[in-house]
C-alpha cells in the first residue's frame, strides 16, 4: 500500500520511495533534527561573544586546576594537566554549555514565543529535543577538543579507550541536556531566571562533583553524599579512563550510575517538555 | 477549502465555542470578527490542530484535520514570532526545511516569497534590524513559504502604523490574486470591509451572522446615519422617535438611522427647535452592523 504523506506536489514523499513508514519518519526526524541544530548553532556563531566566553571558560578552569594540582600534589605539570582535564571538562565546561545552554535555548524560545510557531509546523517534539541535544553535543565536542589540545600542549598524555572516554563525555552531555530541559521547562520562564536557577542548582552540584576541588580532599560524610551526584561519577569515570587507562570493568559502577541517571533525566526532561508544549502551544 | 462544523469547546462550565460553523470558499478572503473572548483564537487553535475540540469537525481542502493537514495551512500569528538573530532568508529557509521542501524548491520558494512581500532587498538583513511592518510582512512570508492552500492571518495589522497597514493590505490583495484562500481575523472593521469577500461575526462561541457586506447590511435597516451633537439629547431622541428613526449611541455620539438618502438641510429641518452643536451624515459601515449584531443578538433589526 502506498501512503501519501504530503499533499503539495513539490513535497510529495511516498512511503514506497523509502523502505517503510518507519524509515520515512526516521528520515523526516533526522532532517528536522539537523534543521533545528543548524538554526541554533547559526544564531550562536552569529553572537560571537557567547562563543568566546564558552572558549575562555574551560581553558581558564583547566589552567587553574592544572596549576593547583601541580602545586599541591607531587605530580609533574604534565600529569597535573592530565588529571585536571576531567573535572575541567565534564565538571565545569559541559555543565555550563550543555545544562546552562539548553535551559537558555528553551527559555529564549518561550520568551520570544517562537516555540508557538514551531508547534504550527509539522516539527515533531522528538526532533526538537534531538536538535537541541545535537547542538550541545557539537558544542561539547568542540570544548572537549579544546581542553584536550591545551592539556596536550602542557605535556599531558592520555591512556585508555577513546571510545569509552567518548561515551562518558556523551552521557554527560545527555545528562546535562536532560537536566536543562527539566529546569528550563519547569522553573524558568524568563531569561533572568536562568542565571539564578543555574547558580542555585549548579554550584552545589559542581562543588560536590569535584569540579573545583578534588574529591580526594572531601571528608567521608561529603563523599557519601557525592556518590549520588552525577558530576562526581562523570569526573571519576573519565579520570580513571584517561589517566589510569581503566576499562569498563573497573569503572562499571560510575558508568552504570551515569547511564541510569542520563536515562532518568532524559525521560524527566521529555515529560516536562511535553507538559510545556501543552501549556505553550496555544496562541 | 475550509469547513468548520459545529465546533464545541468547553473550559469547565464556560463554552469557548458553542456549535461554531462556517465555510471558507477557495480563493476568498473570509473575515472572522468578534469581540475579545468570542472564540476566534480557540477556533484557530483547533483549525491548526493545536487544540482538540470536544465536538465537531474541521476539514481543510476536503481532508479531516490531523497533524498532516498542518502542511495545508500557513499561519501568521498576532505576534511576529521570528528568529531575530537570523536573516529574513534564513528564517524562511528554516521553516521551509521544517515543512520538508527539497533544497532546489526551497531556494526558489524563499526568494519568491521575499519578492511577494517586497523584502527581496532585505533578504540578508537580520530580523532584529527590520521595522515592525517589515517583520509582519516576513511573518506572512513564513506562513506562505510551504505553499499552503489556506493562510490564516491573525490580526495582521495590529500595532502597525498606517503606511505599514496599507502595505499589508496590498500584500493580502496580491495573495488573493494568486488564488490563495485567506482566513483573516481582525478588530479593525475597516480592514475587514476593504479586504474580505465574506464576513462571519461570532460571539460567545457562536456564529451570529455571515455573508457579504451587502448581506450584512440587512442588520441595520437604514440608508444613512446621522450623528447629532446636542445639549438637548432627550428632546432630540423624542423627536427622532416621532419621526420613526431608530437611535443608537456609537461611543458617546448620539446617532439616528435614516431610512433614505437625505440632504443635510433635511436633517436640520427634522430637528428644528432643538439646539444642535453639529450634525454629520455618514453611510452605514461595517462597524454599525457589527455593533448591532454583537450587542443586540442575531436578528435583523426591523425599523419602526
Amino acid at each position: 500500500m502506498t501512503l501519501l504523506f504530503r499533499v503539495n506536489q513539490s513535497r510529495d514523499v511516498k512511503t514506497s520511495d523509502l523502505k517503510s513508514p518507519v524509515a520515512f519518519h526516521a528520515v523526516q526526524c533526522l532532517r528536522e533534527t539537523i534543521a533545528v541544530a543548524q538554526r541554533i548553532l547559526l544564531e550562536l556563531f552569529r553572537r560571537r561573544r557567547s562563543l568566546i566566553f564558552w572558549v575562555i571558560f574551560p581553558v581558564t578552569v583547566l589552567i587553574i586546576n592544572g596549576l593547583i594540582f601541580s602545586e599541591r600534589t607531587d605530580l609533574t605539570q604534565a600529569e597535573a594537566f592530565a588529571q585536571a582535564v576531567s573535572p575541567s571538562l565534564v565538571g565545569a565546561a559541559l555543565f555550563f554549555s550543555c545544562l546552562g545552554g539548553s535551559v537558555s535555548t528553551v527559555v529564549a524560545e518561550r520568551e520570544q514565543q517562537t516555540l508557538k510557531r514551531l508547534f504550527l509546523s509539522p516539527l515533531k517534539g522528538l526532533s526538537y529535543f534531538l536538535g537541541i541535544l545535537l547542538t550541545h553535543t557539537v558544542i561539547g565536542l568542540g570544548q572537549t577538543l579544546l581542553v584536550v589540545t591545551i592539556a596536550l600542549f602542557a605535556g599531558a598524555t592520555f591512556s585508555g579507550s577513546l571510545f569509552l572516554a567518548g561515551s562518558i563525555v556523551f552521557l554527560s552531555i545527555v545528562t546535562y541536556v536532560g537536566i536543562g530541559f527539566i529546569l528550563g521547562g519547569q522553573f524558568a520562564r524568563r531569561t533572568e531566571d536562568v542565571n539564578a536557577l543555574v547558580a542555585a542548582f549548579g554550584v552545589p552540584f559542581l562543588l560536590l562533583g569535584g569540579a573545583f576541588l578534588p574529591t580526594s580532599l572531601f571528608p567521608d560524610s561529603l563523599l557519601r553524599l557525592a556518590k549520588y551526584n552525577p558530576v562526581y561519577h562523570m569526573t571519576e569515570a573519565l579520570t580513571a579512563v584517561t589517566t589510569q587507562g581503566e576499562g569498563l570493568g573497573e569503572i562499571r559502577n560510575h558508568f552504570l550510575f551515569l547511564l541510569a541517571f542520563s536515562v532518568v533525566v532524559l525521560f524527566g526532561g521529555w515529560s516536562v517538555y511535553n507538559r510545556m508544549i501543552q501549556s505553550e502551544r496555544r496562541f | 477549502m475550509l469547513r468548520v462544523h459545529r465546533l464545541l469547546k468547553r473550559y469547565g462550565d464556560r463554552f469557548a465555542l458553542n456549535g461554531l460553523s462556517f465555510d471558507v470558499q477557495g480563493g476568498e478572503v473570509y473575515g472572522l470578527l468578534g469581540p475579545n473572548g468570542a472564540g476566534k483564537t480557540t477556533a484557530i487553535n483547533i483549525i491548526c490542530n493545536l487544540l482538540e475540540p470536544d465536538e465537531g469537525l474541521v476539514e481543510i481542502g476536503g481532508v479531516l484535520r490531523t497533524d498532516h493537514t498542518k502542511t495545508l495551512i500557513g499561519v501568521s500569528p498576532q505576534e511576529n514570532l521570528l528568529y531575530r538573530g537570523l536573516t529574513c532568508a534564513e528564517n524562511l529557509h528554516f521553516f521551509a526545511r521544517l515543512y520538508g521542501l527539497k533544497q532546489s524548491d526551497r531556494i526558489e520558494q524563499v526568494y519568491e516569497c521575499l519578492e511577494t512581500v517586497h523584502l527581496l532587498d532585505r533578504a540578508n538583513d537580520l530580523v532584529e534590524n527590520l521595522s515592525g511592518g517589515m517583520q509582519r510582512r516576513l511573518s506572512i512570508a513564513v506562513a506562505m513559504v510551504h505553499q499552503p492552500k489556506l493562510i490564516i492571518l491573525d490580526e495582521p495589522t495590529t500595532g502597525l502604523d498606517i503606511e505599514a497597514r496599507y502595505e499589508i493590505w496590498a500584500l493580502i490583495r496580491r495573495l488573493q490574486s494568486q488564488g490563495i484562500t485567506i482566513l483573516l481575523t481582525t478588530h479593525l472593521l475597516e480592514e475587514a470591509e476593504r479586504l474580505c469577500q465574506r464576513i462571519g461575526i461570532i460571539k460567545a462561541g457562536k456564529l451570529l451572522a455571515e455573508g457579504t457586506l451587502e448581506d450584512l447590511r440587512q442588520y441595520v435597516a437604514a440608508h444613512t446615519i446621522a450623528l447629532v451633537s446636542t445639549s438637548q439629547e432627550d428632546m432630540a431622541i423624542a423627536r427622532g422617535e416621532r419621526l420613526g428613526f431608530v437611535h443608537r449611541r456609537y461611543g458617546g455620539d448620539l446617532a439616528f438611522w435614516l431610512p433614505h438618502a437625505v440632504e443635510l438641510q433635511t436633517v436640520l429641518d427634522y430637528f428644528q427647535g432643538i439646539a444642535l452643536h453639529s450634525v454629520a451624515l455618514q453611510p452605514i459601515r461595517l462597524e454599525h452592523i457589527y455593533l448591532e449584531i454583537t450587542h443586540l443578538g442575531s436578528s435583523p433589526t426591523v425599523t419602526s
